[in-house]
């Protein structure tokens, strides 16, 4: 019998790890895949910030407010009046503060406007037709979209101009007509037909309205004021009158007479701008509000340059009663707290005891909100509140074919949202229309969005925040010449570096720098730029650690 | 403009995936860059330590270059030996590497490092130091921080951390510096600056271990980081023992940033934080006031 021999190696080592598999290890798999950004989920327009930031940084104007107008047809409007939520929510606010996303969108409108861009041209015809009703921002915003999805599109509008509330309400001095008129007419450019002085005024037009079109959109904001009564009684339409109209008619060049002591009601953007126009005319300003300074609805900023500008700010009081004299409306007030027990949206105020005082005013101006005028449009089941009820992500109404959206379908009033319930509502109508690409566009949660946890804010050092240049208070009192500046190039290169791409991969490379084990390839041929090699990654979630920006992360896997 | 941080390295193929390192290794990820760095003309010295295992069990190597699997004393002498007689071969141009771990550095192989580093052997070593034999089952080492508890320190170590790039330094080699993986572009310039040296190169890297430091599977870079951010590792470099230059160290970050991420110092009562921040103080104070001694080459003193 022979004994088994042993074969004794020449080379110890004969092969290498690579030909192992430590992928079984992992319970977990990295993914890179897109997530949106906290920015683009809180605008009302859905912005895709990160993109068109980036492109900026590159020095590609005209590329990134291309992909802007995909979804904004206003950057040079909403750049100066929007009250940015975005920035709300911008995770660079763990850093020294949010990306100025606002001046950034502002710039580019400028640029835009300089340089005469054209929107992206009209889709291929569907052969419908669309009616909007009000040429306001959400009904230009939702002509836009559906004339780019290929409908035709009417717009109808009972004013001699279009723009809504941007032209006859939102005064020079924050957003001019020029930049209203332009950028309406590049929307016209696009082959939307917009007919003025034409009211959409009772029901029977409504009806034949559906008849004539294959889908209607109703757009007509909120043009109802809100009064006092109590104030209306004592002071007489002479000495007490509307904000809007009062903006209006200003706006037109008009003299009210007002006499030298105003007092404007209210705490919204409306009534700071009317407090603002009120100054530029030389009046004595006090605007008095419900809310206390830190909860007004109007912008901080606004507040913060109205008082600059010397108004008299009375917050959290109201005027509970007024006695007409010779000379002047005596209001007497007092000072208030808010009911917490109110439901949301209801403003209860309660007077503090002892606490009156009493008001002199040659005219007041109300600007504590509107309501839409539903007269025309009965046949369209409303919400409670005085708004027409609308199903958010398609903007329909429970009416067949007819579509709403902005302040006539919601209390949410801003330009941004606006725009945001047109685009929506174009979609919605082209989906209802069967279009063979469009879907009710999908709604984002915050939640969804890349927390702030997934930054890291090692990669990205200190750089301050960039702020518009404002003129000085003395000087914007002259006139109603602009008083916000876009940024300069520098500028916007600086503030467009700042941002940090959140959930979209920038192809930094982190990912694959910082695997022990190898384990990611750069791959150009895929969409995602990377590979995750299954067979050797075992899950451990640096690279997911290391991305600057959660474009990469981790997956569960069944073990 | 504001730079966007990118991190350009150049990596040759010589460290393989499919390697036995704990997911997440920070010595794994040192490992890449060193061996990546050091190019395919090298050989390794390896003693026993986590890096003997990442390096393969037989017949399998990760490392696509030749290995020489040593004693844990002895890796500065083998390192000698081979060097010596690759030149006697006519062969001097490939590269010795040592890769040890620090209880291989700081104590059970510093007789021989040391002997070699006084007669300024060529060799790079690098100590990758996780501060405890940490494949044994984690017992303390010469390098496991003040107060840090370990298998055999479970109170927490009473004694200091030794100083190694300060010894080092003090044997006037020609270049000795200190790295981390959280830093991986100065790790590579380290790494190919010894390469392209002569002589005895010394290099420190702090690699963190997730089962011995008490730390999740994805944050070993991040630890490290503040290891450095909080001055508790600074990174710098020392050439022919007297010239020091600070890379990266104490941005004003306090300590307990860093010990509140690892089990090992979860212990420590607030009065001996404070004890450590002041350590840390001092110890920064020191290496600054260092890179700012400079003195003149005396006329008579022979440089290497
Ligand atoms: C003074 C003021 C300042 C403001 N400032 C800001 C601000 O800084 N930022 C911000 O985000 N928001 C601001 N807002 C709110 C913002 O302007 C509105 O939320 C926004 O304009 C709503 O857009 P819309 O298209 O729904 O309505 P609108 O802008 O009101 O447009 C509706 C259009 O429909 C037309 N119309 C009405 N009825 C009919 C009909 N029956 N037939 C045909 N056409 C009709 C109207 O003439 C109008 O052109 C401000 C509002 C006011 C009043
Ligand atoms: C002289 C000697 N004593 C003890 C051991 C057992 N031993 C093998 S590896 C090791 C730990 C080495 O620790 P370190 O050098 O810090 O490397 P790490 O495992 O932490 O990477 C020990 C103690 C040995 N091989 N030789
Ligand atoms: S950093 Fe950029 S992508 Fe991230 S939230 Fe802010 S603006 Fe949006
Ligand atoms: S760093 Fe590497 S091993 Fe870890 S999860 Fe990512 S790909 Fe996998
Ligand atoms: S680390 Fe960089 S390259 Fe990797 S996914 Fe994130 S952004 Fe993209
Ligand atoms: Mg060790």
């Amino acid at each position: 019998m022979s004994a088994p021999t042993t074969e004794i190696r020449t080379q110890w080592t004969t092969s290498f790890t690579d030909e192992l598999t430590t992928g079984t290890w992992r319970a977990a798999i990295p993914v890179h895949a897109y997530k949106p950004s906290p920015c683009h989920v809180a605008c009302p327009v859905s912005n895709g910030m990160p993109g068109w930031i980036k492109a900026i940084g590159e020095g590609a104007y005209q590329q990134a407010w291309l992909s802007l107008v995909d979804t904004n047809p206003f950057p040079a409007t909403t750049g100066r009046v929007c009250h940015h939520p975005c920035e709300s929510e911008c995770n660079r606010t763990v850093l020294e503060g949010a990306v100025g996303i606002n001046g950034l969108e502002h710039f580019l409108g400028d640029q835009a406007l300089a340089a005469g861009w054209a929107l992206p041209p009209a889709g291929e015809s569907t052969g419908k037709r669309v009616a909007v009703v009000g040429a306001g921002p959400a009904g230009l915003s939702c002509a836009y979209h559906l004339r780019r999805l290929g409908y035709d599109v009417t717009v109808l509008e009972s004013r001699e101009k279009p723009g809504g509330l941007l032209r006859y309400g939102i005064p020079e001095y924050r957003l001019t007509e020029e930049v209203v008129d332009k950028e309406i007419q590049r929307i016209v450019d696009l082959g939307v037909e917009i007919r003025t002085n034409a009211p959409v005024a009772d029901p029977e037009s409504l009806e034949r309205l559906r008849g004539e079109y294959d889908a209607v959109f109703l757009a007509v904001g909120a043009q109802r004021a809100k009064r006092l009564g109590h104030l209306d009684d004592a002071g007489g339409p002479a000495r007490v009158i509307d904000g809007l109209e009062y903006l209006r008619r200003s706006s037109a060049g008009e003299d009210l007479g007002l006499g030298q002591r105003v007092v404007v009601i209210g705490g919204g953007s409306a009534a700071i701008d009317v407090a603002r126009t009120a100054r530029r005319q030389g009046k004595s300003v006090t605007l008095m509000s419900l809310e206390t300074r830190n909860i007004m609805p109007a912008q901080d900023e606004e507040v913060f340059e109205a008082l600059e500008e010397g108004v008299t700010l009375v917050d959290g009081a109201m005027a509970a009663s007024a006695t007409l004299t010779e000379e002047c409306l005596n209001l007497e007030c007092t000072l208030v707290t808010l009911d917490t027990e109110a439901p949301v949206g209801v403003l209860r105020p309660m007077p503090v005891e002892g606490s009156g005082f009493a008001v002199e005013a040659d005219s007041v101006i109300m600007a504590i909100g509107q309501d839409p005028d539903l007269t025309a449009f009965a046949a369209v089941p409303a919400a409670g509140g005085g708004t027409i009820q609308v199903d958010m992500a398609s903007g329909a109404t429970g009416l067949p074919g007819v579509f709403a959206g902005g302040d006539v379908a919601s209390q949410y009033r801003y330009v941004s949202a606006a725009i945001g319930a047109g685009r929506r509502a174009a979609w919605g109508i082209a989906a209802s229309l069967g279009h063979p690409s469009a879907e009710v566009l999908p709604h984002l949660d915050l939640k969804q969005a890349v927390q702030k946890e997934e930054i890291n804010a090692f990669y990205f050092p200190p750089a301050e925040r960039t702020e518009k240049e404002r003129t000085g208070a003395a000087e914007r009192l002259l006139g109603f010449a602009e008083v916000a500046k876009a940024f300069s190039v520098d500028q916007a290169a600086h503030e467009s570096a700042r941002c940090m791409s959140c959930g979209l991969c920038v192809e930094c490379d982190n990912c694959f720098v910082f695997c022990p084990d190898t384990a990611i390839k750069k791959d150009a041929d895929r969409p995602e730029h990377y590979a995750i090699l299954e067979q050797y990654c075992k899950g451990c979630g640096l690279c997911v650690a290391e991305c600057p920006r959660g474009a990469v992360h981790l997956e569960a896997v069944a073990r | 403009m504001i730079d966007q941080l990118k991190y350009e390295i150049e990596e040759k193929p010589v460290f393989c995936s499919g390697h036995n390192a704990c997911p997440g290794c920070g010595e794994a990820l040192a490992i890449r860059y060193i061996l990546n760095t050091m190019g395919s003309n090298t050989i390794a010295v390896i003693p026993p330590s986590c890096i003997a295992i990442i390096s393969g069990h037989q017949p399998y190597s990760s490392m696509r270059i030749p290995t020489y699997q040593t004693t844990l004393e002895a890796s500065a002498a083998s390192a000698t030996g081979m060097k010596r007689s690759l030149i006697r071969q006519g062969r001097g141009d490939v590269n010795i590497l040592v890769i040890a771990g620090d209880g291989g550095t700081y104590d059970i192989g510093i007789q021989s490092l040391s002997g070699a580093a006084e007669r300024n052997e060529d060799m790079v070593y690098v100590c990758l130091d996780n501060e405890g034999y940490m494949n044994t089952g984690s017992q303390k080492s010469g390098s496991t921080p003040y107060l840090a508890s370990t298998s055999s320190t479970p109170g927490g170590k009473p004694t200091e951390k030794k100083d190694i790039a300060e010894i080092m330094a003090a044997h006037r080699v020609p270049y000795v510096a200190t790295a981390t993986i959280g830093y991986p572009d100065d790790l590579a310039r380290k790494v190919a600056k010894a390469r392209d040296m002569k002589g005895m190169r010394f290099i420190v890297c702090l690699t963190p271990c997730l089962a011995g430091w008490g730390i999740p599977d994805d944050a070993a870079v991040r630890v490290s980081r503040l290891a450095v951010e909080t001055g508790f590792f600074p990174l710098y470099e020392v050439e022919d023992g007297e010239h020091y230059t600070i890379n990266r160290g104490h941005t004003g970050l306090p300590v307990e940033r860093y010990l509140e991420t690892q089990r090992r110092f979860k212990h420590l009562d607030p009065d001996q934080i404070a004890t450590l921040q002041g350590q840390v103080e001092h110890k920064w104070a020191l290496l600054q006031a260092r890179t700012k001694l400079e003195c003149e080459p005396h006329p008579e003193y022979l440089t290497r």
